[in-house]
C-alpha cells in the first residue's frame, strides 16, 4: 500500500529557513494547494474537536430510528444500530489522523537515522540498502496481519504496521539528500573547522534535508490514512465499538443498498481528506523549490 | 577600421519589465544603441545590469512574464511587431545565438553532425549530401580539426571549447547577419577561450557577420570589440569606441570596472600594487534592483562624484569630454596623458 | 624556519582518474602561493588534499612539520586548528540554516577555544576584521551578497587565526568589482594576520596581484614554479607561456599587438595522461624526446625556480614562444 506512493525529486539548491513565510505564500496563491491546506486544517480542527462538535456519542444506539437517511436531525444519516453517523465519521477522522500521524511519525523515527547513517558512511550503505529493499519487497499486508496475530488487532498494531511499512520511503529520501548535501562546500567547511561526523549530521545534515522529509510526509500521511482504512476494513486495526472510517465502510458493505450513505459518505471522507493532503503536499514541495519565483 | 556600412540593428528605447513575486522589477530601461554591418560590438556590464535579457529580447526570447516595449530594427522591420511564426523564422536565419553553456545546449542524443544539420534542413532546406558538405565546411570555419570524423561524434565526447566552436557553426549555418553572443567564453579555460575569440574575431572578415558580444570580461572586450556599450542596472551609461573607451573613460562606473581589474600593465605603469599597500579599486555597494526608472542616476549612491543634481535628476546620454556619449552629470576628464596619440584605430 | 605546508610526492587518484599524479611544494610562513591551472589540472584536488577533505593515495603533507597524510580522521581533528579552506561558490559554502554569528565561531566551538563570551567577542571582532559589522551576527546566508557571503567565509577560516589559508578560487565567481574587495580583503588579512596562503585559481591577474611565488599546473603535476615577478617577465615553461599569452589584457592597443601562442587539440583525460611529457601532445615546440621521457621539476636558473621541460636549460634558457614579429605558432593537431 505504502509502495504506491513515489518518492518526490529533492529541490536543487538549498532553501533558506525565513523562505517558511515565503514558501507559506506561494502556497496560499495556487488556489489548488491553498485549497488542501485549508481542508487539512478544518479537518484537523474537527477531528481535535471531535467530542464537542459531535451532536451524539458515537456508540450511542437507537433503535426507533435505525438506517435513517441524512436529514436535520442526523445530518450524515444513522446506520443499522441507530448510530449518528455524523459523529461516528468524526471520530473516525481523529482515528485517521491520529494514525497517519503518529505512523509516520514512527517511520521518521526509525528511517531518518537509517537513511543518514546509509547517505553518510559508505560501508553501512549496502547493508541498509538491502534492509530497505527487503522492507519494500515484503508484502506489507503479510506483516500487518503477523503483527495483528502477535499483537492482537488495535489501533496501536495498525499504527506499528503501517509505521514499518512507510520507513523504506523514508530511508531513500533521507539518504538521498544525505548524498547531496554531503557534496555541498558548506559541509567540507565544517569539516574542516573540525567537526566530527555527529556534528555533520546533526547540525549541517539534517536541518537541510527537513524540507524534502516535511514533503514526503505530507504524502506519507495519505497513504497511512488509506493504509489504516484498509486495515481496518479488513479486521486488522481498530476493533468496534471505536469507529475507523475502514471499519464503517466495512460494515456498510451488505447495507449498501438500503443504506448507501453509511458507505459513500466515510469513503468520501478519506478522499477529501487525502486529496487535500496530497494538493498541499505538492504545492509545498513546488513553493519550497528555491527556483519557483514566477 | 572597416569602409562605412549600414546600420543592421537599431535598438530604441527598448524597456523590458518582470512581473515577479516581489513585485515589478524593470530589468532594462529605454536602452538605445545600434550594430552596423559587420561589426562587432561588445554590451558590458556586471550581472544585473540588464544586457542578457536585452539580447534575448531582440527576438522574443523573454518568458511571459515580462512585459516589452520599445523599437526593435532590424533589416528595416520593427521585430516588436513581428508574430512568433515570422520571428522563429528570423531566429537562426537572420540572427543567431550562441550562449554560455555549450554543454547543455547541445542535445547529448544527437550527433554533432545531426544537429548542423537540423538547422541547414530547416532554414535552408537543403537535404542529403549537400547538409554533410556545408556542414563539413562550416565544422572547419570555426576551426575544428579533423571535421568529417567529429559530425559522427556526440557532444559528449568533446571537450568544452570544441562544444562552443560547434555551438558557433550551428549558429552560422544559415550566414546571419547578426551573430548574438551571451558569454561565449565566460565558462571556458582561458587556453581554450583564446581559440574561440579567435573564431569570432575572423567572422566579420570571413563571413560578413555582425556580432553584438555580452560580457562582462573587459579583457575579451578589449581583444575582440570594435565598439564598446556599458550597461548599468538596466540604462545604457556609455558608449564608445573600443580604444577611446579603454584609454578615455567618461563614466565613473566604467572607470570603476576597470580599475577593478588586475592589470599587469598597470603595475609597471604605476598601477596598484598590494606590495605597496595599494589596494584594487572597489565600488561600495551594490547594483540597485529596480521597481521603477528613477529620475536621478541609478549609481548615485555608489559615487564618489556625486552631488544634489545626480540625486534628483536623471542624466541622460550626452557627448562627455572625450567625445563618446556619457549618461553622467560629471563625467570623468580626459587623462592629460592620453591626449598625445591615441584615437580610432 | 620549518615552511607551514610541505608538499612530498603527493598523489590522489580517483579510482582510474589521476588527479594528482606526484606534485612537491611547499609554502613558506607568511608567504602567499599562487597555485595557477585550468580545469582538469588537480589543482583544487591538491587543495583538498592538502587541507585532508579527501584521503590521500600517496606521498606526504606536512603543516608545521607534522605529517598528515595518513592521520585518522579522529587524530586530525585537533590539528585542524592550523589550516583552514575557503572555497568558490558563495551559494553554497555557508550552511542556509546557520546564522552568520554561529558559521564564524564554528572553528572556535570545535577547538573549545576561549569561554562563550570570549568567543562572542573573537566574532564580532572577525566580522570587524573582514568588513562587515557586528550586527550581522544575527542574519542568514541568504539575506547576504555574494561579496558579503565570501567576506562570512573568511571571517570562518581565519577566526581560530591558523597558519595556513587555502583559498580555493575565492573571487571566480563573484561580479568584478567585488572581486577586487574581495582580493584587497585577502591582501590585506595577510598582512595583519600572517598567515601562510595557498591560492588557487585560474585567474593569472589575481595571482600577479596576490602572490609571492607562482606554481603552475598541468594535468595532476606541476611543470613550474617560480618569484611571481620572474614567472610573468620571463615564463620558462611553453605552457606557462601559453597560458600568459592567452589571458586578455584591458588594453585594446597592447591586447591587439600580442603575440599568441595558441593550443590546439582538447586536454588530454586524467585517466590516460600522455607518456613522457604531458603536455607534449599540444606543445608546439616538442621533439621527439618529450614522448618519451618525463621531465622532472628540476632547479634551474635564477634561484628558487623550478621548470620541467627538456628544452630549458639549467641555466634558465627556455624555448621562447612568442616574439613580436614571430608567427604565432599553432601546434599541429
Amino acid at each position: 500500500m505504502t509502495a504506491a506512493l513515489e518518492t518526490l525529486p529533492p529541490p536543487t539548491t538549498v532553501a533558506a529557513p525565513a523562505s517558511w513565510r515565503r514558501a507559506l505564500r506561494r502556497v496560499l496563491r495556487n488556489p489548488l494547494s491553498a485549497g488542501g491546506l485549508v481542508v487539512v486544517v478544518v479537518t484537523l480542527a474537527a477531528a481535535a474537536l471531535a467530542d464537542l462538535l459531535a451532536p451524539y456519542p458515537y456508540d450511542l444506539t437507537n433503535f426507533d430510528a435505525t438506517l435513517q437517511p441524512p436529514s436535520l436531525a442526523h445530518w450524515f444519516g444513522t446506520d443499522e444500530l441507530g448510530r449518528d453517523q455524523l459523529s461516528r465519521v468524526l471520530h473516525g477522522l481523529r482515528v485517521s489522523v491520529a494514525v497517519g500521524v503518529l505512523s509516520v511519525g514512527l517511520s521518521l523515527l526509525i528511517g531518518v537515522p537509517l537513511g543518514l547513517l546509509a547517505g553518510f558512511y559508505r560501508l553501512l550503505d549496502p547493508v541498509i540498502s538491502r534492509l530497505t529493499d527487503t522492507l519494500l519487497a515484503f508484502p506489507f499486508l503479510v506483516l500487518a496481519v503477523g503483527l495483528a496475530a502477535i499483537l492482537g488487532p488495535s489501533l496501536t498494531t495498525a499504527t506499528i504496521a503501517l509505521g514499518i511499512g512507510g520507513v523504506p520511503l523514508i530511508i531513500r529520501v533521507a539518504r538521498s539528500e544525505t548524498l547531496r548535501l554531503r557534496e555541498l562546500d558548506f559541509v567540507a567547511a565544517a569539516v574542516a573547522d573540525g567537526a566530527g561526523d555527529l556534528q555533520l549530521m546533526r547540525r549541517h545534515i539534517l536541518p537541510n534535508a527537513v524540507n524534502a522529509l516535511l514533503v514526503q510526509a505530507t504524502v506519507s500521511v495519505p497513504a497511512a490514512i488509506i493504509g489504516e482504512a484498509v486495515l481496518s476494513f479488513l479486521g486488522l486495526g481498530v476493533r468496534p465499538p471505536i469507529p475507523s472510517l475502514g471499519v464503517m465502510i466495512a460494515s456498510a458493505q451488505p447495507l449498501f443498498r438500503d443504506g448507501p450513505w453509511l458507505a459513500v459518505i466515510p469513503g468520501l471522507a478519506i478522499v477529501l481528506l487525502t486529496l487535500a493532503l496530497n494538493l498541499f503536499g505538492d504545492g509545498l514541495r513546488d513553493a519550497l523549490d528555491p527556483r519557483e519565483s514566477r | 577600421m572597416t569602409a562605412n556600412t549600414g546600420t543592421l540593428l537599431a535598438v530604441r528605447d527598448l524597456t523590458v519589465r518582470f512581473r515577479t513575486e516581489d513585485g515589478t522589477v524593470l530589468a532594462v530601461d529605454q536602452v538605445c544603441f545600434e550594430v552596423a554591418e559587420r561589426e562587432l560590438v561588445a554590451l558590458v556590464g556586471e550581472s544585473g545590469c540588464g544586457k542578457s535579457v536585452t539580447a534575448m529580447a531582440l527576438t522574443g526570447l523573454l518568458p511571459a512574464s515580462a512585459t516589452v516595449s520599445g523599437e526593435i530594427g532590424f533589416a528595416g522591420q520593427d521585430l516588436r511587431r513581428r508574430s512568433e511564426r515570422r520571428l522563429r523564422a528570423i531566429r537562426g536565419r537572420d540572427i543567431a545565438y550562441v550562449f554560455q553553456e555549450p554543454m547543455t545546449s547541445l542535445n547529448p542524443v544527437l550527433t554533432v553532425g545531426h544537429q548542423i544539420g537540423e538547422v541547414l534542413r530547416r532554414h535552408q532546406r537543403m537535404r542529403g549530401a549537400a547538409v554533410r558538405r556545408r556542414a563539413t565546411e562550416l565544422m572547419e570555419l570555426v576551426g575544428i580539426p579533423l571535421p568529417a570524423r567529429r559530425l559522427r561524434e556526440y557532444p559528449h565526447q568533446l571537450s568544452g571549447g570544441m562544444r562552443q566552436r560547434v555551438m558557433i557553426a550551428m549558429a552560422l549555418a544559415c550566414t546571419p547577419k547578426l551573430l548574438v553572443a551571451d558569454e561565449p567564453t565566460t565558462a571556458l579555460d582561458v587556453t581554450v577561450q583564446a581559440g574561440i575569440l579567435d573564431v569570432l574575431r575572423t567572422l566579420s572578415a570571413e563571413t560578413g557577420t555582425a556580432v553584438l558580444l555580452i560580457t562582462h570580461d573587459l579583457g575579451v572586450v578589449a581583444d575582440l570589440a570594435d565598439r564598446v556599450v556599458v550597461m548599468y542596472a538596466g540604462r545604457v551609461i556609455e558608449e564608445a569606441d573600443v580604444v577611446d573607451l579603454f584609454a578615455r573613460p567618461g563614466h565613473p562606473y566604467t572607470r570603476g570596472l576597470l580599475d577593478a581589474v588586475p592589470n599587469p600593465a598597470r603595475h609597471a605603469s604605476g598601477g596598484p600594487d598590494p606590495a605597496a599597500g595599494q589596494g584594487l579599486r572597489e565600488i561600495p555597494g551594490r547594483v540597485p534592483v529596480l521597481a521603477d526608472s528613477p529620475d536621478a542616476c541609478t549609481f548615485a549612491e555608489r559615487c564618489t562624484r556625486t552631488d544634489d543634481t545626480c540625486r534628483t535628476r536623471r542624466p541622460e546620454l550626452s557627448a562627455g569630454p572625450a567625445g563618446h556619449p556619457v549618461r553622467c552629470w560629471h563625467p570623468l576628464a580626459v587623462p592629460a596623458s592620453s591626449l598625445a596619440g591615441g584615437g580610432a584605430r | 624556519m620549518t615552511p607551514v605546508l610541505e608538499v612530498t610526492g603527493l598523489v590522489k587518484h580517483f579510482g582510474p582518474v589521476r588527479a594528482v599524479d606526484g606534485v612537491d611544494l611547499t609554502v613558506a610562513t607568511g608567504e602567499v602561493l599562487g597555485l595557477v591551472g585550468e580545469s582538469g589540472s588537480g589543482k583544487s584536488t591538491l587543495g583538498r588534499c592538502v587541507t585532508r577533505l579527501v584521503p590521500v593515495t600517496a606521498g606526504s603533507v606536512r603543516i608545521a612539520g607534522r605529517d598528515i597524510a595518513r592521520l585518522s580522521r579522529r587524530a586530525i581533528r585537533p590539528l585542524r586548528r592550523q589550516f583552514n579552506i575557503v572555497f568558490q561558490d558563495p551559494s553554497s559554502s555557508l550552511n542556509p540554516r546557520l546564522t552568520v554569528g554561529d558559521i564564524v565561531a564554528e572553528p572556535l566551538r570545535q577547538h573549545r577555544l576561549g569561554p562563550p563570551a570570549q568567543r562572542r567577542q573573537r566574532v564580532v571582532q572577525m566580522l570587524d576584521q573582514v568588513g562587515l559589522g557586528g550586527e550581522m551576527t544575527r542574519r542568514y546566508p541568504h539575506e547576504l551578497s555574494g561579496g558579503q557571503r565570501q567576506r562570512v567565509s573568511l571571517a570562518r577560516a581565519l577566526a581560530a587565526a591558523p597558519a595556513l589559508l587555502v583559498a580555493d578560487e575565492p573571487t571566480s565567481a563573484l561580479d568584478v568589482s567585488v572581486q577586487a574587495s574581495v582580493l584587497n580583503l585577502i591582501v590585506r588579512l595577510q598582512r595583519e594576520m600572517g598567515f601562510a596562503c595557498l591560492f588557487i585559481t585560474h585567474d593569472l591577474a589575481a595571482v600577479e596581484y596576490l602572490a609571492q611565488r607562482v606554481a603552475v599546473m598541468y594535468l595532476g603535476v606541476l611543470v613550474e614554479v617560480a618569484d611571481r615577478v620572474e614567472l610573468f617577465a620571463s615564463p620558462r615553461h611553453p605552457y606557462t607561456q601559453a597560458l600568459l599569452s592567452a589571458a586578455p589584457i584591458p588594453d585594446p592597443p597592447a591586447q591587439r599587438r600580442r603575440q599568441r601562442v595558441v593550443l590546439t587539440g582538447d586536454v588530454p583525460s586524467p585517466v590516460a595522461p600522455p607518456p613522457g611529457c604531458r603536455f607534449h601532445t599540444r606543445c608546439p615546440v616538442a621533439v621527439e624526446r618529450c614522448a618519451v621521457d618525463v621531465p622532472a621539476l628540476r632547479p634551474v636558473r635564477p634561484a628558487g625556480a623550478l621548470v620541467a621541460c627538456h628544452l630549458v636549460g639549467d641555466d634558465g634558457t627556455a624555448p621562447v614562444l612568442s616574439r613580436p614579429g614571430l608567427p604565432v605558432q599553432r601546434a599541429a593537431g
